[in-house]
């Protein structure tokens, strides 16, 4: 009995030293099951060579860029063709692509995206509402049991719930629209530090084919999900047409573009007029006057 | 002030759009209904126009040195490590803060860059000021250092003479 023991516990310490050894020689001591084969193995994401000098830059920013800041640079690509299609340099303005990370603000945002719309319909019976339990059960003396005056009473199986949740509540507040901007800028600004911002030119595309498009995500490498931004409605139809039936593609106008969106999808491509769009409405609150009055109501200069 | 300028301005735009002109006032009571006629006038809205506010705040105008107000703009952007950038109102951002009654503390906000050189270079000056090593907070995610003691005014000409 002894002996069976000891030898068990040195099969257990030869399995424990095998896979300890397995760990420190790291994958090719894996067993068959557990390789990966090779067409589902992840290809290694290559991060794009910043553009140099003799690129043609294509757009400056129209908006004045403080002294001492240097306007951001992102290749200026099309939808044209499966391949690499890179036809120059655009700059982008600091003040919307490179301000300072506050992951607090886009956090806050990103919670108040979800919760400002909320409604919660959780409810449930108080004692008044639970039907029944008028009368007194037993009388209060006498009886030898304990004292009740209603079989709805919360201590009763069947009886009500005390300080149960109360019927539709609303989870509505309202961010203030400084950080609200600030949210959008940080998730421009985190999009494009970590090569996750394209610019294209426009959104026109040959083919309505769903497979050109996804040739073009896996191509250069845009990630699982994409969303496209342009600047106003009216997006091409083949785009439309291919972006249909993919659900990791989505198309958004940029006057709808918002925090959770940027963050849902792995990659963000805006068109040059997305851009513009975006860097004269998101540069303007950083001049404005605190609102007089709301300003949905007539402004001289409003954007 | 906001409830009253927009009364001002749907009150103009009442009075001003439609100018009733009297056709014939001296006419028989029995054409009643011919007797005045509306003439929309678009002319005049030009005053309703003025008063209509900006939402942008203008650049200030250029200046040889200081401003009449006192004001002053910035300079050449300084050689140093870190930068303080001007508030939305073109002032330096340096704000006094009073709390439970006693509390005084400087906060200053806008920095850029390395924000651990200015906490030295402000401590430097404030033990020169002071004679006492001040205590100060650094706050890397908004960027702001909190100083305690009321210097606003001291940091503001310190900065302002250094370019910012």
């Amino acid at each position: 009995m002894m002996n069976m023991f000891r030898s068990g516990l040195n099969v257990c310490c030869l399995a424990l030293g095998k896979r300890l050894s397995s760990t420190f020689a790291g994958e090719s001591a894996l067993p068959s099951n557990l390789l990966i084969p090779p067409n589902l193995v992840e290809v290694q994401r290559r991060l794009r060579p910043l553009p140099t000098d003799s690129v043609p830059v294509l757009h400056k920013c129209e908006a004045e860029i403080a002294r001492h800041l240097r306007p951001r640079q992102a290749w200026l690509e099309s939808l044209r063709s499966r391949g690499e299609d890179q036809l120059g340099v655009v700059e982008l303005h600091p003040d919307v692509f490179a301000v300072h990370p506050r992951i607090d603000i886009l956090h806050a945002v990103e919670v108040w995206q979800r919760n400002f719309k909320r409604i919660s319909h959780a409810k449930v019976k108080s004692r008044a509402e639970v039907s029944g339990g008028g009368k007194k059960p037993w009388a209060q003396k006498g009886s030898g049991r304990a004292r009740h005056g209603s079989i709805r009473s919360p201590l009763w199986r069947g009886g009500g719930i005390s300080h149960g949740p109360r019927g539709p509540t609303s989870y509505y507040y309202m961010l203030p629209m400084k950080v609200r901007v600030m949210g959008l800028k940080v998730a421009l600004t985190s999009k494009l530090a970590q090569d996750y911002l394209h610019v294209v030119d426009n959104l026109e595309m040959p083919t309505p084919d769903p497979e050109f498009l996804l040739d073009i995500v896996r191509h250069r490498q845009w990630g699982e999900s994409v969303l496209f931004v342009d600047a106003n409605e009216a997006f091409p139809e083949n785009l439309l047409q291919a972006a249909a039936g993919l659900k990791m593609v989505n198309v958004l106008p940029a006057i709808g573009l918002n925090v959770h969106s940027m963050l849902k999808h792995e990659s963000l491509v805006l068109t040059l007029d997305a851009v513009k769009f975006l860097e004269k409405k998101l540069l303007w609150h950083d001049s404005r006057f605190t609102p007089l009055y709301p300003f949905r109501l007539p402004y001289s200069d409003f954007p | 002030m906001s409830a009253s300028v927009v009364n001002m301005l749907t009150r103009m735009c009442a009075t001003i759009k439609p100018a009733y002109v009297w056709l014939s006032p001296m006419a028989s009571s029995s054409t009643a209904e011919q007797k005045c006629a509306v003439v929309e006038s678009t002319e005049e809205y030009k005053y309703v126009e003025r008063l209509i506010p900006p939402t942008k705040i203008p650049t200030p105008p250029l200046h040889d040195g200081p401003a009449p107000s006192g004001w002053r703009p910035p300079s050449v952007t300084p050689d140093l490590p870190y930068m303080v950038r001007r508030s939305r109102l073109h002032n330096v951002p340096v704000y006094t803060d009073l709390t439970h009654g006693n509390r005084k503390t400087t906060l200053l906000r806008k920095i850029e860059g390395d924000i651990w050189a200015l906490e030295n270079d402000v401590k430097e000056y404030l033990v020169q000021l002071t004679g006492k090593i001040p205590l100060t907070q650094v706050n890397e995610v908004t960027m702001s250092i909190r100083i305690k003691g009321h210097f606003d005014k001291e940091l503001k000409e310190w900065l302002l003479e250094k370019g910012f």
